[in-house]
């Protein structure tokens, strides 16, 4: 994804021109929060609205639960303690794209048809497959405005 | 608080009846006529920390429960027996739940204090805000709001894994249908919760909010001007809720 150049705001060095964020971090509900800050950073600086980035928020903890229940459900108790999730974060001009994948092969989880309605309603696409038998999942959110 | 002598007396004789039957519609009716005294006691827990929605709820399920354990015969006033009922189900909430992530209490400050900030702006602009101009109508950093926003899942429920505790918010759910949050939409959310027996379980508004976020696909801000409420709150409500969903559904994929 190509780095256009938006507006300067605040922080542009620190987030980088190239429009991609990588944070990898362990496979455990603790570090959602982070995972959603990230999001809602890049989100915030693309100009969506509190709306949007409430969106994306949600989105991104459904979608990052398939990720923790999948590595949850091979475990043994310890919620993938050992293992990490890697998420890649592209911002556009007008939408951001957010990947995610973990360590864990296996099974690729099944959203529920609620899980499926939740995400239409929130982002304009989404998947969760596998990738070279690593759980992953990606998102698009467009901005409206 | 003070009643005019003739809402004293029917006050009374509802309670009495209520004692005598256990008239569920009755109940509601007496606690709706109360949500004043409700509403009064939670203002006196303000500015601690809990968004003042919250607290009603919370004053509003003591009252509920005052107004099953009132004993008409002992010839107390119901106000003088609710008083003590509600306010210490307002301090349990505080001693058992509170900020379930130590949340720093500016940014708790600053999630309560967006709650207005975001209404306001939204009626200003005609649309949802941008962070930024969260940010300088508020007057502090892009950040900050990120943190303030993050700060209202900190609050009740710890994590994802941890069993969310709602017993209260489903014994509450009852009062809170009866005292204006209730909606045509209801009757229909029923119908088509009946999809969704994980939904179902979810208390009343919350699925109501589920239904018109992710069925309808209103916005948060358009839920809160209809519940109203504010988008904060509903903020806090979906992602709570949906926390509560993968728990039940999790659940029920891997019993035991």
């Amino acid at each position: 994804m190509s780095g256009e150049d938006h507006e300067p705001m605040e922080r542009e060095d620190e987030m980088g021109r190239g429009g991609d964020v990588r944070l990898v971090v362990p496979a455990a509900p603790e570090y959602l929060r982070l995972v959603r800050l990230t999001a809602a950073g890049l989100a915030s600086r693309l100009g969506f609205t509190f709306d949007e980035v409430e969106d994306l928020r949600i989105a991104v903890d459904e979608l990052c639960f398939h990720l923790l229940g999948d590595v949850d459900e091979n475990g043994d108790g310890q919620v993938g303690e050992a293992r990490t999730m890697d998420l890649t974060y592209s911002a556009a001009a007008d939408s951001i794209t957010i990947t995610g994948r973990t360590g864990a092969s296996g099974a690729v989880p099944e959203p529920s048809e609620l899980s499926e309605q939740i995400l239409d309603a929130l982002v304009d696409e989404h998947e969760v497959g596998s990738d070279g038998g690593m759980v992953m999942f990606r998102l698009k959110k467009q901005r409206e405005s | 608080m003070a009643f005019e002598a003739t809402d004293r007396h029917e006050l009374r004789s509802k309670l009495e009846e209520y004692a005598r039957t256990g008239d569920k519609v009755l109940r509601d009716e007496i606690v709706g006529s109360q949500v004043g005294l409700a509403e009064y006691l939670a203002r006196r827990f303000k500015n601690r920390g809990e968004p003042i929605e919250d607290l009603i709820q919370v004053a509003l399920l003591g009252l509920l429960k005052a107004v099953e354990r009132f004993d008409p015969s002992r010839g107390l006033e119901f106000s003088t027996f609710a008083t003590p009922t509600i306010v210490g189900e307002l301090k349990r909430h505080f001693r058992d739940k509170g900020w379930a992530v130590r949340v720093p209490r500016r940014v708790q400050e600053l999630h309560l204090r967006m709650g207005s900030v975001v209404n306001n702006l939204s009626q200003e602009l005609g649309r949802s805000p941008t962070i930024p101009e969260i940010a300088a109508r508020a007057e502090v950093s892009i950040d900050e709001v990120l943190e303030a926003m993050e700060a209202g899942r900190a609050y009740r429920f710890s994590s994802i894994d941890a069993p969310a505790n709602d017993d209260e918010d489903r014994a509450a759910s009852p009062a809170a249908a009866q005292l204006g949050e209730d909606d045509d939409g209801l009757e229909e959310v029923e119908q088509r919760m009946l999809l969704s027996p994980l939904i179902a379980s979810l208390p009343k508004r919350e699925q109501m909010i589920i239904h018109l976020r992710f069925f309808r696909g209103m916005t948060q801000s358009e839920i809160a001007a209809r519940l109203g409420i504010s988008q904060m709150h509903v903020s806090r409500l979906l992602a709570r809720s949906l926390v509560q969903l993968r728990d039940r559904a999790g659940a029920e994929a891997a019993p035991g």
